[in-house]
């Protein structure tokens, strides 16, 4: 089964996120880049069943971005299932998936966590637990966390993946009729100042601390 | 100007986040609340069934609610109208012929505000919009979805522990636990908090990568994103990636041992101190103070 996977560089989860003067950007410098966590875990989905099915191909396909642009090398490398995260964690936005499934008329399924290729059932994340689904053609899948964590590449395989070579495509000509215009960005509001109870009887600000949160805080 | 809402329904009642937008859509425009039937109905095929009515009746604006269902379905539904997506929203305004939105990025760290020319398609966190007292029932109108084709439903696997509590995305109070409350045994006095409070569980990412509990209570990045009225933290000691999952709570109520750790930098109210001496009076109190309320 041939497995493609699409992925997206952001800045890696571990870095505080400054926005810019300009108010609409963030600042680049000194992110570190990597691949959106979600995206991980599809790789990993997929690799799973590269070790079990020695046919597979695993393509990864660089942050392209845009779903039509994606389209068309999907068409080229027909690949039998199309993975990514659910969504990329920079803007959050897990359109891209549908998007994409849309462009090439097969069905999505959101929040995979798990995938039988032999069968074809794949395992969706739902509220309170996960519904099997059967898939027979192509589809998109966008990838859950789950319960495997994405692996560590090996050395050698660091060492090949220097080595292999991206194919950029320009995707200049590409209309996207539904970009969102970014107004302003600004971080979180700041919290703190909290009332902190740092010594004494735990039992006894315990106690306190339910009449604060009914007088006080009235959240209950 | 035509507004929609995507209702969802859980057990044959309309979920709360879908009384929210109907409330909120009926200030926006001439509202149509739909509701999607068929048995296990996919993504694509309630979106089909959806941008079949959308083409015929030209809506301004479709909100769903930002759940796993309800953003599934929006996020399609805009592709296959070929609309602007403005996903997760916290809150948004209408200005003549374009829509501005609140929304989260960078999992939380960054507060955005975007721009879109109407017609749009927006997914709206549960708690965005306020649900007034005396609001009613709003009228259904049932959309008929069929199958997708390529995608059959074979069967629904439950998580043995999420019996009966409200969805973490949809929760006004969240209890979550952290790596100290030492192991899964830690649980039940959590849970027993929780079943006072009526709240909804929530975990750290230590947590739900030790397996203690399901990946889908983990909060933060690569987990769910949450604003509840009242967040209580135990044991968790406040990674960015967890921060960033819960800090837009209204209320942050966190107990850790280390005076140092950074969810005391967030909280409101804090207790340096064991949580398992701080768990049993704590629920206890909160029973008295409900009772006396």
């Amino acid at each position: 089964m041939r497995l493609l996977i699409c992925i997206k560089q952001v800045p890696d989860s571990t870095t505080r996120v400054k926005v810019a003067t300009d108010g609409r950007s963030i600042v680049t410098d000194g992110v570190t880049w990597s691949i959106s966590p979600y995206d991980e875990y599809a790789i990993e989905l997929a690799l799973e069943h590269k070790d079990t099915a020695p046919d597979a191909v695993v393509s990864v396909v660089g942050p392209l971005g845009i779903a039509d642009a994606l389209r068309a090398v999907v068409e080229e490398l027909k690949p039998d299932l199309v993975l990514c995260g659910r969504q990329a964690s920079d803007d959050d936005e897990g359109f891209v998936g549908p998007a994409l499934a849309e462009a090439l008329g097969w069905p999505h399924v959101s929040q995979v966590t798990r995938l039988e290729p032999d069968s074809g059932q794949l395992w969706k994340e739902v509220e309170g637990g996960h519904e099997v689904w059967k898939v027979s053609g192509g589809a998109v899948l966008t990838v859950q966390k789950s319960a495997k964590d994405p692996r560590y590449p090996s050395l050698p395989g660091i060492m090949k993946a220097k080595k292999k070579e991206i194919p950029e495509r320009s995707v200049a000509g590409v209309e996207d009729p539904v970009k969102l215009e970014i107004v302003k960005l600004e971080p979180p509001p700041a919290r703190g100042g909290g009332k902190i109870f740092k010594d004494g009887d735990t039992k006894a600000h315990a106690a306190e601390l339910a009449t604060l949160l009914r007088d006080e805080a009235k959240v209950l | 100007m035509k507004v929609w809402v995507i209702a969802e329904q859980k057990e044959g009642e309309l979920r709360r986040v879908s009384r929210e937008l109907a409330a909120k859509g009926a200030t926006l425009g001439d509202l149509t609340v739909l509701r999607v039937t068929g048995e296990h109905v996919s993504a694509v095929a309630a979106a089909t069934a959806l941008a079949e009515r959308a083409t015929a009746e030209s809506p301004d604006l479709i909100l769903a609610g930002a759940t796993p269902g309800g953003r599934d379905v929006a996020a399609r539904l805009a592709a296959k109208l070929k609309r602007a997506y403005l996903s997760e929203c916290t809150d948004l305004t209408v200005d003549g012929s374009s829509i501005e939105a609140s929304r989260g990025m960078y999992a939380g760290k960054v507060r955005a505000r975007v721009r879109a020319a109407l017609p749009a398609v927006c997914s709206v966190r549960p708690n965005a919009f306020p649900l007034p007292d005396e609001s009613s029932e709003p009228a259904l109108a049932d959309v008929a979805a069929g199958d997708a084709q390529g995608l059959a439903f074979v069967r629904f696997e439950p998580t043995a522990s999420s019996g009966g509590r409200v969805p973490l995305s949809e929760a006004r109070v969240i209890v979550s636990g952290g790596r100290g409350l030492k192991g899964p045994e830690g649980w039940p006095q959590v849970e027993a908090l929780a079943d006072v409070l009526g709240a909804a569980l929530g975990a750290s990412r230590a947590v739900t990568d030790a397996g203690w509990r399901p990946n889908e209570e983990q909060v933060g990045q690569t987990g769910k994103t949450v604003a509840p009225d009242l967040y209580i933290a135990l044991g968790i000691s406040g990674a960015i990636q967890h921060l960033a999952g819960m800090t837009s709570s209204k209320v942050i109520v966190a107990v850790n041992k280390d005076p140092d750790a950074d969810i005391f930098k967030v909280a409101d109210y804090g207790i340096v101190g064991d949580v398992f001496e701080f768990l049993p009076a704590f629920t206890d109190a909160v029973k008295r103070v409900k009772a006396a309320s």
